[in-house]
Formats: C-alpha cells, sequence, structure tokens
C-alpha cells in the first residue's frame, strides 16, 4: 500500500514537473503574456504547490491536505494555458483559468485536518460559482482582455463581442466573490483565534499568508469584476507573490510544528512533578498541547470500560463528533486515551501521541487511582441497590400479605360470624358459608406457601441446591434439564445465590423467552460454584433493563462472584453465575 | 326503612362477602365501586347513608374519598376499613372526617349502627 501510494507521488510529481516545463515554455514563447508577468511567480508558486503537498501528502497519508495542496498547483497550472498563442489551447485556457481559486479555498478551509465542514462546503461552493458559472458565459461574449505585451489570441467560443453582458457578469462574479471571501476570512480568522499557545504558533504562518491571499484576491477579484479593463497588474502581482509564499508557510508550519511537537513534550515532561493530585495530568497536557478541552480517560481492563479521575464511567467521543481519540500504550497495553479536539489530531497526530507516551507511566499511576475509585463507587452504588431491593423486597411481601392471604382470612372471619349468626335457623346457608371458609383458608394457606418460597425455599435449607433446583424446574411451564454435579454441598450464601439466580432466570424464560426447552446446569468448578441456564428461546435479554438480573449481580458480587448474561437476538439466554466457595 | 350503604373496595371477593353479610344485618347495599374515582361518582348518584371505604385503593387512597365526600353539604358517614389496624394510620382517619375506622374483619351491621348513632 505504502509503496503504490509512493509510485504514484512520484508519478504525479514527474507529471508535474513536466506539465510546469510546458507551462513555463507557453510563457516564454507567449506573444500576448511577457516573462517578466505576474505568471512566472504564479508559476513557481504552483510548482512549489505540488511539490509540497506531494510531500506531504507522502509523510500524512491519512491526511487530505497534501493531496489538496498538490490539486490547487495542479489547478494553477491549468491558468498558464492562457499563455498559448494557440486558439484552442488558449480558449480552453480561459475556461479553466480560474479553476485555482475554489480549490485553493477549499485547500485553505480545510486546513490543516484536511476535511470541511458543512459551513465551509457551503464557502467552496461560491467559489465554484464564481470560476464557472459566473465566468463561463461571459466568455461567450469577450472578445479581448487585459493583454500585457500583445492583443490575445482568438477566443474561439466567443459568440459576439458584448461588453455590457461580460460587464454585468463581471459585477456578480465579484460581488460572489467578495462574499465568499469575507466569509473564508471570518473561519480562517475565527480558527486561529480558537487555537491555543503552541498550536497557534504552529498553524499562524499557513493562516496568516492564506488570510493575506484571500484579502488580495478579492480585492483583485472585484475590481478586476467592476472594470474588466482596469488592468489591474499591480495588484495582480501581489496576489501572485501572496499565493506563491503559502507552500513556504506551510513548511514553515511543518517545522514549526515539529518544534510545537517537542516543546510539548518537553513541557508535559518538565512539568510531571508539579502534576501531582488528581487532574495535575490533564492540566499539564492540556496546556502543553495547546487545547483547554482535553480530557483523559483511563481504561479498566477488568471492566471494559473507560472512567474519569473520579472513577465515573466515560464514554469515548464517536467518529465525526469533533472529538478525536488517542490512546495512550505502555508495554503494549492500553492504560488510557487522550480525548480532545479533531484539530489537534490533525495538526499533528504525532505530537499528541508522543505527549501521551512521555507521560504513559504518570498516567498508568493515576489509572489505578481511578480504577481504585471505580471500584469504591462501584461497592457504594451496589450496596445502596442491595439494600433498595432488600426495600423492594419487603414492600413486596407486605403487599402480597396484604392483597392475599390477609384478603382470604378477613373474608373467613366475616363467613365465619354469618355462619354463627345462621347456624341454628339456617344451617344449610351456615354449612355453605363454613365450606366457603375453609376454600378461602386453602388458598391462604397456598399463598402464603408460595410466598414464604419466594422469601427462602425451605427445600433449600433441608435437602440442598439439588433437590431445591429440582423443585424449581419441576414448577416451571417451560419442560427444564437439570444438570447438577454438587457432591458435597456448598456453603449457604453460595448455596442461595445460585438457587435465587436459577429461579430468576427460569421466571424470564417463563414470562419472556418464548422458549421451549431449558437448561440448568450446576457444578463445582475450581472452587467455585458455578450455575448456568440457558434456553432456546428469541433471546434478546437486556440485563440492564429489568431490577431481576440486577439485583442478582449485586448478590453474587457479594459474594465475590460474577453474572454473565449471554442473549443474542434470536440465539436463545445463557445466564451464568460463578460464585468462590471460600476455603 | 333500611339504611342505604355503598361499599367502595377493590377486591371483588372482600365486597361480595361484605354485602351478604351486611343485607343479612338489614342493610340496603345500592352499589359497589373498585377505586376511589367510580366510588366518589356512585357516591353523589346514590346518595348513601353509609359509605365504607377500604383505605387503600389503586388510585386515590379512601382519606382522599372520605376528605372529598366529607366536604360535601349531608355527607354520607364514610367508614374507613382496612386489614389492618387503626394503629398503623395514627391520625389519618381523624383528620380525613370520616365517622371512623373498623378492621375489616370486625365489621357487622351492629358496628355501623354504632357508629352512625356517634355521629
Amino acid at each position: 500500500m505504502r509503496r503504490d501510494l509512493r509510485t504514484a507521488l512520484i508519478g504525479l510529481a514527474v507529471a508535474g514537473a513536466a506539465f510546469a516545463a510546458v507551462c513555463l515554455a507557453l510563457i516564454l514563447t507567449s506573444d500576448h503574456q511577457s516573462p517578466t508577468d505576474p505568471d512566472v511567480v504564479f508559476l513557481a508558486g504552483n510548482i512549489g504547490f505540488i511539490e509540497t503537498g506531494l510531500l506531504t501528502w507522502w509523510r500524512r497519508p491519512d491526511n487530505r491536505f497534501g493531496a489538496l495542496m498538490a490539486a490547487t498547483g495542479f489547478a494553477g497550472l491549468l491558468n498558464h494555458l492562457t499563455a498559448s498563442n494557440e486558439a484552442a489551447v488558449f480558449t480552453l485556457g480561459l475556461f479553466v483559468a480560474n479553476l485555482v481559486a475554489p480549490v485553493a479555498a477549499h485547500m485553505l478551509l480545510a486546513f490543516p485536518s484536511g476535511q470541511l465542514r458543512p459551513a465551509e462546503m457551503r464557502i467552496v461552493a461560491l467559489f465554484w460559482a464564481v470560476a464557472t458559472v459566473l465566468s463561463w458565459p461571459a466568455l461567450l461574449f469577450t472578445a479581448s482582455g487585459p493583454a500585457r505585451r500583445g492583443p490575445w489570441p482568438e477566443n474561439l467560443a466567443l459568440v459576439t463581442p458584448n461588453d455590457a453582458v461580460v460587464t454585468t457578469f463581471g459585477i456578480l462574479r465579484g460581488v460572489v466573490a467578495g462574499a465568499g471571501v469575507i466569509a473564508a476570512l471570518a473561519v480562517l480568522v475565527g480558527r486561529w483565534r480558537r487555537a491555543e499557545g503552541l498550536q497557534r504558533r504552529a498553524m499562524a504562518p499557513v493562516l496568516t499568508i492564506g488570510v493575506l491571499t484571500g484579502l488580495v484576491w478579492g480585492v483583485l477579484v472585484t475590481v478586476d469584476g467592476v472594470d474588466p479593463e482596469s488592468g489591474a497588474v499591480p495588484v495582480l502581482q501581489w496576489v501572485m507573490v501572496v499565493y506563491a509564499l503559502i507552500p513556504v508557510a506551510f513548511v514553515l508550519g511543518l517545522v514549526r510544528g515539529r518544534m510545537f511537537g517537542a516543546g510539548a513534550v518537553r513541557l508535559v515532561v518538565a512539568g510531571l512533578g508539579d502534576a501531582a493530585g488528581p487532574g495535575g495530568l490533564r492540566d499539564r497536557l492540556a496546556v502543553a498541547l495547546g487545547d483547554p478541552t482535553l480530557t483523559l480517560a483511563y481504561w479498566l481492563p477488568d471492566q471494559g470500560r473507560y472512567v474519569d479521575t473520579a472513577g465515573r464511567p466515560v464514554e469515548l467521543p464517536a467518529p465525526g463528533s469533533g472529538r478525536a481519540v488517542t490512546p495512550v500504550e505502555t508495554e503494549g497495553r492500553v492504560v488510557a486515551a487522550l480525548v480532545h479536539d479533531v484539530s489537534l489530531a490533525a495538526a499533528d497526530a504525532d505530537t499528541v501521541r508522543a505527549a501521551g507516551g512521555a507521560v504513559a507511566l504518570a498516567l498508568e499511576n493515576e489509572r489505578l487511582d481511578a480504577e481504585l475509585r471505580a471500584n469504591i463507587a462501584e461497592l457504594a452504588a451496589s450496596r445502596a441497590r442491595i439494600i433498595e431491593a432488600a426495600d423492594a423486597a419487603r414492600r413486596r411481601i407486605e403487599r402480597d400479605l396484604h392483597d392475599g392471604a390477609q384478603q382470604r382470612l378477613v373474608a373467613v372471619a366475616l363467613s365465619l360470624r354469618m355462619a354463627r349468626g345462621r347456624i341454628r335457623d339456617d344451617p344449610a346457608t351456615a354449612a355453605e358459608l363454613l365450606d366457603a371458609a375453609g376454600a378461602e383458608l386453602d388458598q391462604a394457606l397456598a399463598e402464603l406457601r408460595e410466598l414464604a418460597r419466594g422469601i427462602h425455599p425451605a427445600v433449600l435449607t433441608d435437602r440442598g441446591l439439588g433437590p431445591a433446583l429440582a423443585a424449581l424446574a419441576g414448577r416451571s411451564p417451560v419442560p427444564v434439564e437439570l444438570d447438577a454435579d454438587i457432591d458435597g454441598g456448598l456453603p449457604a450464601p453460595v448455596e442461595a445465590a445460585a438457587y435465587f439466580v436459577a429461579a430468576e432466570a427460569l421466571t424470564n424464560v417463563a414470562r419472556y423467552a418464548r422458549a421451549t426447552h431449558a437448561r440448568i446446569c450446576v457444578a463445582r468448578v475450581a472452587g467455585a460454584a458455578r450455575i448456568e441456564v440457558r434456553d432456546d428461546g428469541v433471546g434478546g435479554a437486556d440485563p440492564d433493563a429489568g431490577s431481576g438480573l440486577r439485583g442478582l449481580a449485586d448478590r453474587v458480587a457479594a459474594l465475590d462472584g460474577r453474572l454473565e448474561v449471554v442473549s443474542p437476538p434470536g440465539g436463545g439466554t445463557i445466564v451464568r453465575a460463578v460464585i468462590p466457595c471460600g476455603s | 326503612m333500611r339504611t342505604t350503604v355503598l361499599i367502595v373496595d377493590d377486591h371483588p371477593g372482600f365486597r361480595s362477602c361484605l354485602r351478604t353479610l351486611l343485607e343479612a344485618d338489614g342493610f340496603a347495599v345500592v352499589a359497589e365501586a373498585g377505586d376511589g374515582a367510580e366510588g366518589l361518582r356512585m357516591a353523589r348518584r346514590h346518595a348513601p347513608e353509609v359509605v365504607i371505604v377500604d383505605v387503600g385503593l389503586p388510585d386515590i387512597s379512601g382519606f382522599d374519598v372520605a376528605r372529598a365526600l366529607a366536604g360535601e353539604r349531608a355527607g354520607p358517614c364514610v367508614v374507613l376499613v382496612s386489614s389492618r389496624d387503626a394503629v398503623d394510620y395514627g391520625g389519618l382517619v381523624a383528620e380525613s372526617g370520616a365517622c371512623g375506622f373498623m378492621p375489616k374483619s370486625e365489621i357487622t351491621g351492629d358496628a355501623i349502627e354504632r357508629m352512625m348513632s356517634r355521629r
């Protein structure tokens, strides 16, 4: 890939040199343009663009800015076709002469990332309008132009000379170009103002020259647009000079960028001793890299997530959000990520990586602190959830008792009272009432048994996990296969947690999975109880959606265990818990 | 002339049982309601002399029903009932404007008439 790029770039460099040689020959032999004209300066500028652009492209293939610079140089060379004495080449040159303006505007507005935002695309579109639809129609009515040595060759596109049409299009072109220049200048100045510290210094040469070019070109197009016969050669000379300076400015920017990179790394390393305390390292990096919005995210491999200094979860920005992420590694392991403005990555990704690498060890220490804080926060949250779950369970039991057994016992009491009042006068009705009371008592007993089983199943206490799971499987509406291999029993808290994992999982199978079959596997593996419930249902279970599985995860975590839910859509669900059995 | 009664409770089984008991004791149960809003509508439509209201209703509490009926002119005697004890509710019964409170298991026609006479 790299070799292919190199071959392509060498080809483009050779093509550029050949095209430039042809252009120089056209200028030197031109009957209507002089070698002392600004065109020679312009030619030098275009060659500079092509070579600098190709070099940048080679060094930074991931950034489109180099390609844009080279494109600007090639578009600029097209302008030199107007030096030809051949009518056909000259006429073609008239039509493509101004294409350099939109390409150059694109390049400057895309500096340094090589990419345009929507508002900048609209500005570039204005320049395309100036170079095409507002220029080409006038050429159909233009017989001659501001020749600087002799008359123009024949314009083969000429329909009929008409100064009024030419002037009208010139005014339109001037207005649109003026608007485009003002908007582009506003963007460039704003970007420079937003840049900070060392980054601003690195960007300054290109943006300064870019702004200057825009200003002079704007004046030129406006003056030329208003009066095509104005012969604004002195202005043109100035615009060519500053245009030719852009590649020089870019090289200067690269050099300063490299100095910026080295300076940034030095600044970070020198300030490591002062960066003690949470946030200290972030502040040093933000100052050194010139991005006050920079933040740090620490990678917790065990939890598979990033956290901030305080241990709070952090979501890394998505591509296209205007933020970029530079991972920091030490010994091949990711320890943290620098989250910064995307322009910083575009300007000098190597510097950001180098600055991150320079502080990787210090970041590892901060990462450990963040991990500790995250664990403490998770522990606190887990305790809060356990207390909340216990409160909720108590409320549910009270509600179940009130709505179930208590109501039935009330009905029994009323029935007994009514039966007593009728037992002498109406023994048949009294017998019916006593039957009804008996039925209510049976229901109340059944409900109390179910409730007691939900609090803690007696079979688990009396006979252990295997029989308790067998009873659970027997009550499930979905056929359940049980594979229990736990000779010797398990500690009571582990048995209870394993039982409730299976109970919750089977409840979910019955309610949501639309499964035809489920299987419970429980075994003692390497000093831990491993319980797994899998079904052949619809999958797609979200362990964070309900309180049931989350509460179980907390319960399992309280025993230093781990709960895992695998539930791809359409692929069934596996709920698996591994709980250490202790010594 | 039998005393007219409205029963407001979300448990149909209890409503049915209480209707049988009250009718056997000489009361006329004019309507039943399963929640507070329906209870208020029925009370205004039938104008019963006694409204027996469960404290724990699914929409509004029995105290709210009692407060709303107590604020009306010539309102009925509201008897709050629950399967819990009166002590579970502290001073809420007195503040509600109800005639009194009765545990569900102790409801009898005599007890309701005594409560009406104390009004």
